[in-house]
């Protein structure tokens, strides 16, 4: 996985996540830049490279599945829910108590 | 039925302007004024190929890269003009010009070919190649 792919997706996401809100897409396209301007000059082989990376494409798929814009429509709010947002079923509300490590190895319903 | 009822409606009207004509009375302009092809092809069919052309692409491309205030001189955007070489752009700024072509052009270049375009002939072949490109 290439820095130039992470901040591609990124950049991808933030233009997902903030459709049509160009003054925090503008804020995110900057502060996306100024995270990568930062380490550009870092060795490629700094062990560091790895995890920034990694944190990069977490935020992307963050910015993707978890982010949904709200406008206000008088006293309510209207989400613009599309086709990448995360939809939960709720199933694990039948597990009880049990504590579930989210990608662990505890199996869980249909998986 | 429509037909039927089509049919009345265009015996009664003929009378109607054939009367406003010799009474002298002007038709209106539109009626004359668009020939029977023009009017045909005033119609866009899905089939009609919609492919763009060389020079436009370019010159959008160019378009593009002249709103990219990165660019060390617009001068230097000519038709092989390489982004990093002779536009002085890095890869991050590389990435975000093919990201704003894939804007201008309302495609979505996949992540391998998006990484092959380093210049701007690349980018024109890249765009003709698509033809969801418009």
């Amino acid at each position: 996985m290439s820095a130039l792919q992470a901040y591609r997706h990124l950049m991808r996401a933030a233009r997902v996540a903030f459709d049509g809100d160009n003054r925090t897409l503008t804020a995110a396209y900057e502060s996306i830049r100024r995270g990568f301007r930062e380490n550009q000059n870092v060795p490629a082989n700094d062990p560091t490279i790895a995890p920034a990376i990694a944190h990069a494409e977490e935020v992307a798929s963050f910015l993707r599945s978890n982010v949904v814009q709200g406008r206000k429509d008088g006293e309510t709010y209207k989400l613009r829910i599309h086709q990448d947002t995360e939809r939960g079923d709720n199933d694990t509300i039948k597990l009880g108590n049990q504590t579930i490590k989210i990608g662990g190895e505890q199996k869980c319903c249909s998986a | 039925m429509f037909r039927t009822a089509a049919l009345t409606a265009a015996r009664v009207a003929r009378p109607a302007v054939a009367s406003a004509v010799r009474a002298g009375v002007a038709r209106p302009a539109f009626v004359q004024a668009v020939p029977k092809v023009a009017a045909f092809q005033a119609v866009r069919f899905y089939s009609a190929g919609g492919h763009l052309k060389k020079d436009e692409v370019f010159s959008r491309i160019a378009q593009v890269l002249s709103g990219f205030d990165k660019v060390n001189d617009p001068k230097n955007i000519t038709e092989t003009a390489h982004f990093a070489n002779d536009l002085g752009l890095d890869s991050l700024d590389t990435v975000e010009v093919v990201m704003a072509i894939e804007e201008e052009f309302s495609i979505e270049i996949p992540d391998k070919d998006a990484d092959q375009i380093h210049s701007v002939d690349k980018a024109v072949e890249y765009i003709l190649s698509q033809p969801d490109a418009n």
